[in-house]
């Protein structure tokens, strides 16, 4: 078999197998990084909203509350 | 929406022709690039006179992107964007005139640029018609390829490397196109050329059409 | 509980994976030598006018997601990440037509590169849509950028058939086209004709479970995007409430 034959195939096989990879990782560290920041992105403002308000009553910082509720 | 693209057309020719910067910095580049393909291929005139058409093309095209630079760059300073927004234009006229303007700067170039190759390159102008049709097709392709994308780019801190990478592979058929009816005119065969100089005119229909009509929402955006 | 979407790109996953793998296997091992090829060189076959496929589907598909963008009864958001993650694969699959095709042409005919019209528009495509890649790149406004990268699109997408056209007419005056592969086709059957067709239908599948990817991805950024500004804004809102 002519080596520009596996050339070609190890090309193809080699870059499809890289692209995908790196865009599976890329898709796993998104996760990550929304993961630990947030609950469900939909109900996250409007939970804030109702956290910071309890907690204007007694006075607790709020950035804490945030830290919490994160 | 014609006395619309005249205006602006008229307003960025009487920049052009009181800053000067077309004039001064467009032109001698245009003049240096045409130099530095004589020192590349050599001093040979049986080199370089096969080639006039090709490089004078090249030269033209790498100052159509200056002059597009330049046509976004008048607007971008003292929010004369928004001026241009807000002045109640038709966008499509706007278009149009700002086409118009490179459109006339990159003729006269040409014109100065081709005795260059003559003299330079020993390119013996033959077929007038012919060069001066190509010329005036394959300017409108250029201008306006290069307004819609430099609406495109403006506003955007790479402008200036963006643009002519998102430019030049577009521009490739005019390139051919300007290049071959050329080189069929200085052979001393105008009629070879028909066939090329209606590609460059299909080519400048389509990219003015496209112009016309994507230009008010660039505007709108950016 | 993953949805029923994400378990369906799953599927076209693995089918996608098993499929080039079984095309692999049956263009290197299984398929006969064709008779007017040297050293096996059909075997490139199998692999390399999938990717040109697969190149030309993503353009199209781009454009098309590019279109309804911009028309605005369909304006929506999604149809610009399909436009950008379709764009993306295009580019890596134009990438390895060109890789594999030169690797056709250095055996066949002496020589990597010809200019010939197909390889030419190829090469050009290639350089359009990485400019095009790298518009979309730059920061902005989500709105404008979607704008600015739907008009590219169309303006790289009409620019095709120009330069296909202007390139093949440039060419016809020096010589006929070099490559033929509709003749070729003439020549092959039986587990050849299986391979190729299973070579494009399985990288197709691989195409589109790269766009929906990539597509996925665009979407978390976006997310992750509105999450760091809802929490940027709830933080300021905090300080606000602890001053008062």
């Amino acid at each position: 078999m002519s080596p520009y034959i596996e050339a070609g195939y190890a090309v193809v096989l080699a870059t499809l197998g890289v692209y995908a990879a790196s865009l599976a990782s890329r898709e796993r560290s998104a996760r990550r990084r929304l993961g630990t920041k947030a609950s469900p992105p939909a109900a996250r403002p409007a939970q804030l909203e109702r956290q910071l308000l309890d907690g204007a009553g007694d006075g607790a910082p709020g950035a804490d509350d945030l830290e919490a509720g994160a | 929406m014609l006395r619309d693209a005249a205006l602006v057309a008229g307003k960025d020719l009487r920049i052009e022709l009181r800053s000067r910067v077309a004039l001064n910095q467009v032109v001698p580049f245009a003049a240096a690039v045409v130099l530095l393909f004589g020192l590349a291929l050599g001093p040979d005139r049986s080199v370089l006179a096969p080639a006039a058409a090709g490089l004078f093309w090249i030269a033209v095209l790498l100052s159509a992107l200056l002059a597009t630079q330049r046509s976004f760059a008048v607007e971008s300073a003292d929010g004369a964007r928004d001026g241009l927004r807000l002045s109640g234009l038709d966008p499509a006229g706007i278009f149009l005139g700002k086409v118009g303007a490179v459109v006339a700067e990159l003729l006269v170039l040409e014109v100065l640029l081709a005795f260059g190759v003559a003299v330079l390159y020993g390119a013996h102008l033959a077929g007038a018609l012919v060069l001066l049709g190509s010329c005036l097709a394959a300017s409108i392709g250029l201008g306006a390829v290069g307004i819609v994308y430099g609406a495109v780019a403006s506003g955007l801190r790479v402008r200036e490397t963006l643009l002519p990478l998102l430019i030049l592979p577009v521009a490739a058929p005019v390139l051919l196109g300007a290049t071959k009816a050329w080189d069929e005119a200085l052979r001393g065969t105008p009629s070879h050329a028909l066939g090329w100089l209606s590609l460059l005119a299909v080519f400048a229909v389509v990219y003015v059409a496209i112009g016309v009509v994507a230009f008010g929402p660039l505007l709108e955006d950016a | 509980m993953p949805s029923l979407r994400s378990r369906l790109v799953t599927l076209v996953g693995w089918l996608a994976l098993v499929g080039v793998i079984a095309t692999v296997w049956l263009g290197l091992f299984v398929t006969p030598d064709a008779v007017g090829f040297p050293d096996g060189l059909v075997r490139l076959l199998y692999v390399h006018p999938p990717m040109a496929w697969v190149a030309f589907v993503a353009y199209g598909m781009a454009f098309l997601s590019s279109l309804l963008y911009l028309w605005p009864r369909t304006r929506d958001m999604r149809f610009d990440r399909l436009a950008g993650a379709s764009a993306e694969v295009g580019v890596v699959f134009t990438g390895l037509t060109l890789v594999t095709g030169s690797l056709w042409g250095r055996p066949t005919w002496g020589v990597w590169w010809t200019w010939d019209p197909l390889l030419t528009t190829t090469a050009l495509l290639f350089v359009l849509y990485l400019g095009y890649l790298a518009l979309r790149r730059v920061p902005g406004d989500p709105e404008a950028v979607a704008g600015r990268s739907a008009i590219a699109a169309l303006i790289a997408f009409v620019d095709v058939p120009v330069v296909y056209f202007s390139v093949s007419w440039w060419r016809s005056l020096h010589q006929a086209p070099t490559v033929d592969f509709t003749g070729r086709h003439l020549y092959v059957h039986g587990s050849m004709a299986w391979t190729m067709l299973l070579g494009f239908v399985s990288f197709t599948l691989a195409y589109a479970w790269m766009t929906a990817r990539r597509y996925r991805l665009a979407s978390l950024a976006v997310q992750q995007e509105d999450e760091g500004l809802a929490h940027a804004i709830a933080e300021r809102r905090a300080e606000g409430r602890v001053l008062v």
